[in-house]
């Protein structure tokens, strides 16, 4: 008789890089400041310096969350997806929609023809162009409402949500607050709130052009005054019981000196609006009501008080009233929607399950399209308010028009999904990053792929066009991945196509003939849906005209990095530029502020930035 | 130890009234394993062995390696074709009537079809197939509906992988693979007749699941390798490079063989009547195409660019490769590894590289890069590095990505189509702390039902996502290290996508279906579950004990919970949301009422279907219309490059000739496993070796200069310092192995 020996069990310890005993207490998020020449970006307009690092606490697990002891490494059971640190950042001070600054460079476009020619010759003027952004002429810009600019808002057509809107626009200075008290709450959802002890006087200190951020890190989320001396101490902790915030954003709209809105997107796929200064929430997709798979990416929709966008995992984006409650969602019959948006939403693969012209709008969601047959990743509003752009696990990238309901266009990676996306400042190009590890420029009026971007050595994960170095013809792009590096690219209309100018022509004709956008290549964006008049099968070809295949390396023009660097010991999450720094985080938890170059007209600047400080996100 | 003999006494009780009436409510009954579930609604077995998820037994815990390469082979669809096709499809009664010693096949199907086998019904399961499951077949009845089992032991626990991997031989059938079929395939036994038997038994058995004990397999493999023959804990790399190898010797020495009998007129070359048709078929397809289909398959060719720094002489090589060795870095992607690999590199100082045109050792600029693309891509990643502090191999856990699918960066300008697009359909995870042990387990794509995981015996669908576990990184234990890439079409891939969404759109439906699954505490057990039996594998002497003490340990009957829960007062499982996992604890009617609601839903998803693909025809239709075109431009540009191809291939030919001949010499001399293929594989063809880019195989240089060998093997022996460490590739480290 075999007398059977315990199994053998893996190792607590012994290998590198073993998980160590967790932590199982709160700790104290901390602020260093590192300095020497691996904290520096050099780039050809100066030096990028780190001004300090502040790393975010990791919360203990959840009490209710026994600790595992011998894990296996093979359990099938798939832990919920989590993700790295991603900021919100609100400046109160220019109450003034965030996206009107990028309206403005659009706007500027007519006058093109006086703009510097190169970001490189005259940085202080394409400074001082984006710096509209900033205080001096928010004012200037605020009154004017950005509808103004012939994009309707969201559902404007319909009067069933009319009425509300309206409701709401009476008494726009009383912001209407959520109804539970946060910190009194007893929901299993919300395991803690911290504040700060002396939070309302830290409020009070606040510069009223200060940058206030919220930030996730596991199972937390903290909202951080930046411009604090003392800025890592949060001014308020919540600890959520087990999901995790994947994603969040603060309404630019609403913002004000006693109201931040803030929607805030769970592993669990519930959804919650937040209102820091007041610590009330509400929580909206209770339990999944209407979408059980998580939340991976939120915004508010542009200029809208009350109506966000959520993407959920299993590829439908969702548009949420944060004011209404939850009811069961069942997929509307499309004949409930106007019969002519029906045609157009079949032939354009975008399931509208639930359009923003159905009459029931009593309660969420406002709408329901099914995108995507796999997961997505991230969307991003184009700055005229029209489109929405959306990267997807199933690598591919979207152009919707959300006014209308309409698939625009379908972009592929290279390979492998697509991970973040976003518009250029002036809403020509579209600028997206993958699993592929590149980069990729597309165009919006050419309808094609611009540039691929090679440098990272891992998938990228978050791209930003840096707008304080954005003219008409010349690009900063920054992007982050999981190389832990930060990539600058500097990208010029003129730098492409000038020396490839034969062979861009040439590639369209080529691509044309070979791969199925022939009828793609008509000009501007009205007559893209309707040129197949005198084709027979509509659905099918209208399909062809959406769907763009993937451009082959050999007819793709690509970009090298003015700038890449290790920024991070870990893989990053996020990336923000601000009018003085540029802002990563990592999965871990840091959040490194990098100071622009001072040098220059530094003398001169000095003073007007301090006094203008930090502006938008 | 109390419990284990009270598992054995009380196994013996209960065991038989149970087995003998799983009555349709009782609580005692067998649960379907996951699996089960999945293929509840398979059809009857198709002859292409799509559908057959078979548990590869651990016969001895050194031989990890090998079950999981063999599966991810048997899964790759053109290869499993090949095997089974090659010489010829031998027709199932072939095998299973016995004209050889080959009944065993037979007995396993005859014994366990006493009465029609309805595949997954409990008496398929129950069925004694072969003396090793006589006695585990009281795993089944472990007490399963009642009550979570309170388990101290791993063994015990019922989301153990010991407890299921138990259940899966318990539950076989078991096909022991200790016979050999060679004679039937006209074909001397070799480890490619073996691995031909396994897929065979595989595909004719009429159940479609089961276990396989790779006997006859291990047992040539060991014969013939030395290498394999060392108890040692083995490397996955290196036994699927050598199992190519051998599979590509064997193909090619039989066809030569063939041809020969062929040349001779003789009569009996197959022992066949009807032997003039059929060797004239042979004779064209088997030798001028069908022993190429493993290059087919898995060689791609690479060009090695050396520019002289002197003259600025650049000259070409190629080589052909059957896998790829990466090297890694921390927080990189597999694409970036490739990028890596076709880096220019400086050969300098030591490295200098002999240069015809000046006529000496010069500096020069060398990158590899892809020429030809391989259908299959398996790639290396190069976990297990030399350190020389410690003198020994260390694993690496660094964090490396990849992604589903993939195409390659590193190709020459002139390859042909060099945007192919790869899926990944397969990974080799390795699992453990160090080189010297460990466990290794293989996630497979399969056709049509998604991806599984193989952990020797057991047979477990996965997510998809749960193949995105395993980049590795700091705290994890288990990581990818073979992965499998193969060559696919975009249409392909938007189909794929859309039938998972279908996919995932029915399981979420389901799920509100059974919602008293979701709360059950037992869940998820797996979260906190056991460690693997084999995680740190007892190395060289105890081996032998372990080979029976496996055996023995499928034999304790286990424990009636009653008794469990009174011996053993420790864990509790904490509920954790899994869908997945909760299918498992339906109760039958509850599944019984899903399956109404799911075939509902399957007649509409069929309907939908339908329109799709007829939508689907004429899109394809009409993109074959645009293709077309396309085709006639690429047909006209490869016949000018096939043309333009035939003049350097000439002067190719003289060269390799040349190398070839020095390349066998040199390997017969290498002390390493291979010494045996150089032996038959000397005359007909250089080696394929797997290519990593750090470690040029050693040949090149020979070729170029007989000094620069003598260099290289300085560097193997760790006189160098930086970033040359990690230039060890595999072959170096066999030397350490044998120190």
């Amino acid at each position: 008789m075999f007398v059977l020996p315990p199994p053998p069990r893996y190792p607590a310890a012994g290998y590198p890089g073993a998980p160590g005993q967790g932590q199982l207490i709160e700790t104290n998020n901390t602020l260093t400041q590192p300095a020497g020449p691996e904290y520096q970006l050099v780039v050809g307009e100066g030096t990028y310096v780190l001004r300090d690092d502040l790393y975010l606490a990791t919360p203990p697990p959840h009490p209710s969350e026994a600790p595992i002891h011998n894990p296996n490494p093979l359990a099938t059971t798939l832990s919920p997806p989590s993700a790295g640190t991603k900021l919100s950042l609100a400046v109160l001070s220019p109450r003034q929609p965030s996206a009107s600054r990028l309206f403005r460079l659009e706007t500027a476009n007519s006058a093109r023809s006086q703009l510097p020619p190169s970001i490189q010759e005259s940085p202080n003027e394409s400074n001082s162009q984006a710096s509209d952004t900033g205080s001096f002429n928010a004012n200037a810009i605020a009154p004017s409402p950005i509808e103004g600019l012939n994009a309707p808002a969201f559902g404007s057509d319909n009067p069933a949500l009319a009425v509300i809107n309206g409701k709401d626009s009476k008494d726009p200075l009383k912001r209407r607050k959520p109804k539970n008290n946060i910190v009194k709450s007893n929901s299993s959802f919300v395991s803690r709130v911290i504040p700060h002890e002396s939070l309302s006087k830290r409020l009070q200190d606040h510069a009223p052009n200060g940058l206030y951020a919220f930030a996730n890190v596991n199972r937390a989320l903290q909202w951080l005054d930046l411009n604090s001396s003392t800025k890592e101490e949060h001014l308020t902790k919540i600890l959520f019981t087990k999901a995790h915030a994947l994603c969040h954003d603060v309404n630019q709209i609403t913002k004000g000196p006693n109201h931040i809105d803030i929607v805030m997107g769970f592993s669990t796929g519930d959804i919650i609006w937040y209102e820091p200064m007041s610590q009330k929430y509400a929580r909206i997709n209770k339990n999944g009501a209407i979408n059980n798979s998580a939340v991976s990416d939120i915004r508010w929709l542009p200029s809208s008080e009350n109506l966000f966008l959520a993407s959920h995992m299993d590829g439908s984006l969702v548009v949420y009233d944060k004011e209404k409650e939850d009811a069961v969602f069942v997929a509307e019959d499309q004949e409930v929607v106007e019969s002519a948006s029906v045609k157009q939403e079949k032939k354009t693969s975008l399931g509208v399950r639930k359009s923003v012209n159905s009459k029931n709008q009593k309660a969420n969601p406002v709408s329901f399209w099914k995108v995507s047959a796999s997961k997505i990743n991230a969307f991003a509003f184009s700055p005229d308010n029209r489109h929405i752009a959306v990267a997807s696990e199933d690598g591919s990238f979207r152009i919707i028009d959300f006014l209308r309901e309409q698939l625009l266009h379908q972009y592929m990676s290279y390979y492998g999904g697509m991970m973040c996306v976003c518009w250029s400042p002036d809403g020509r190009y579209i600028v997206t990053g993958g699993q592929d590890d590149l980069v990729s420029i597309w165009s919006l009026e050419d309808s094609m792929l611009v540039a691929r971007c090679q440098g990272h050595n891992s998938w990228v994960t978050a791209v930003q066009f840096d707008p304080w170095r954005c003219d008409e013809r010349n690009y900063r792009i920054g992007s982050v991945g999981e190389d832990c590096r930060l990539l600058l690219w500097d990208f010029s209309v003129g730098m492409l196509h000038r020396p490839r100018a034969a062979s861009v022509r040439q590639r369209n004709s080529v691509t044309s003939s070979t791969v199925k956008m022939q009828r793609t290549r008509t000009d501007g964006t009205a007559s893209r849906l309707r040129s197949n008049s005198n084709l027979t099968s509509g659905s099918l070809l209208d399909d062809g005209e959406v769907v763009h295949a993937v451009e082959p390396r050999a007819r793709t023009a690509m970009l090298p990095p003015v700038m890449a660097k290790a920024v991070d010991d870990h893989p990053l999450s996020w990336l923000g530029f601000e009018e003085e720094c540029i802002i990563t985080t990592c999965r871990n938890g840091h959040i490194r502020t990098w100071d622009r170059p001072k040098e220059g007209a530094g003398s001169e600047e000095a003073p007007s930035t301090t006094s203008a400080s930090a502006s938008n996100p | 130890m109390a419990s284990f003999f009270g598992r054995l006494k009380s196994g013996g009780q209960t065991s038989p009234p149970t087995s003998a009436a799983p009555a349709k409510k009782d609580p005692n009954a067998p649960q379907p394993t996951p699996l089960e579930k999945l293929l509840a609604d398979a059809g009857p077995v198709r002859g292409d062995g799509s559908d057959k998820f078979f548990g590869f037994e651990n016969v001895s815990p050194a031989d990890l390696y090998c079950n999981s390469i063999v599966q991810c082979l048997y899964y790759s669809v053109p290869f499993r074709e090949q095997v089974i096709n090659f010489p010829a499809r031998s027709p199932p009664e072939a095998l299973e009537r016995p004209p050889g010693p080959l009944p065993r096949i037979n007995t396993d199907v005859v014994n366990s079809s006493n009465g029609p086998i309805t595949v997954l019904s409990p008496k398929g399961r129950n069925s004694v197939s072969s003396p090793t499951t006589a006695s585990p077949r009281k795993s089944i009845v472990t007490p399963a509906g009642v009550l979570p089992p309170v388990a101290n032991k791993p063994e015990d626990n019922k989301d153990s992988p010991e407890y299921k991997k138990k259940q899966a031989f318990a539950a076989g059938p078991v096909l022991r693979m200790d016979y050999e079929n060679s004679q039937a395939y006209g074909m001397p036994e070799s480890l490619f007749s073996a691995l031909k038997d396994i897929f065979e038994a595989i595909i004719a058995h009429r159940s479609h699941i089961g276990v396989v004990s790779p006997y006859k397999f291990l047992e040539i493999l060991r014969q013939e390798n030395e290498m394999f023959r060392t108890p040692m804990h083995q490397d996955a790399h290196e036994f699927l490079n050598l199992l190519l190898n051998q599979v590509v010797e064997n193909v090619e020495s039989f066809s030569r063989s063939r041809v020969q009998e062929i040349d001779h007129k003789d009569p009996n070359s197959m022992g066949l009547t009807v032997n003039s048709p059929a060797v004239v078929t042979d004779r064209t397809s088997s030798v001028s195409t069908s022993t190429g289909w493993v290059h087919e398959l898995f060689e791609g060719t690479l060009t090695s660019e050396t520019r002289c720094l002197t003259c600025e002489n650049t000259s070409h090589r190629d080589e052909a490769f059957l896998d790829l060795s990466v090297d890694l870095d921390q927080h990189s992607s597999v694409t970036s590894c490739l990028r890596k690999f076709s880096e220019e590199e400086m050969l300098c100082e030591r490295n200098k590289f002999h240069c015809d045109n000046c006529g000496g050792l010069q500096e020069a600029e060398k990158r590899m890069k892809i020429k030809r693309l391989p259908r299959i891509l398996a790639l290396h990643l190069k976990r297990f590095k030399y350190t020389e502090d410690l003198q020994r191999l260390q694993k690496l856990f660094h964090r490396v990505v990849y992604p589903y699918y993939l195409r390659l960066f590193n190709t020459t300008d002139d390859a042909e189509d060099p945007d192919r697009l790869y899926e990944l359909y397969a990974v080799v995870v390795h699992i453990g702390g160090g080189p010297y042990h460990g466990h290794y387990v293989s996630i497979v794509k399969t056709q049509d039902r998604g991806w599984l995981l193989f952990d020797d015996e057991m047979v477990e669908p996965v997510d998809k996502a749960y193949v995105r576990r395993f980049f590795g990184g700091e705290n994890e234990l288990a990581c990818a290290y073979v992965l499998f890439y193969q060559e696919t079409t975009e249409e392909a891939m938007i189909k794929e996508q859309e039938a998972e969404s279908l996919a995932a759109a029915k399981q979420t439906a389901e799920v509100p279906s059974d919602p008293i699954t979701v709360a059950s505490p037992k869940a998820n057990g797996a979260a906190n579950g056991h460690p693997h039996l084999n995680a740190t594998t007892p190395i060289a002497e105890q081996d032998d004990q372990f080979v029976s003490l496996n055996h023995a340990a499928t034999a304790p009957p286990p424990i009636p919970t009653t008794e469990h829960t009174a011996l053993d007062h420790i864990t509790t499982n904490i509920p954790i949301l899994g869908t997945r996992k909760s299918n498992l604890q339906s109760k039958k009617d509850k599944a019984e009422k899903a399956e109404k609601a799911k075939e509902e839903k399957e007649r509409k998803a069929q309907e939908k279907e339908l329109e799709k693909q007829a939508k689907q025809k004429r899109k394809e239709m009409e993109t074959q219309r645009r293709e077309n075109y396309r085709r006639q431009e690429e047909e006209l540009r490869l016949a000018l490059e096939a043309s333009r191809n035939m003049a350097t291939e000439e002067t190719k030919q003289r060269k390799t000739e040349e190398y070839k001949r020095r390349a066998t010499e040199e390997h017969k001399q290498k002390v390493n496993g291979f010494a045996s293929i150089g032996r038959t594989s000397g005359l007909s063809r250089f080696r394929h070796t797997s290519m990593s880019l750090r470690h040029k195989p050693k040949f090149w240089k020979k070729d170029s200069d007989g000094e620069g060998n003598a260099q290289d093997n300085g560097n193997g022996n760790g006189d160098d310092k930086g970033e040359k460490k990690n230039r060890f590739s595999l072959g170096r480290k066999k030397s350490t192995f044998h120190l």
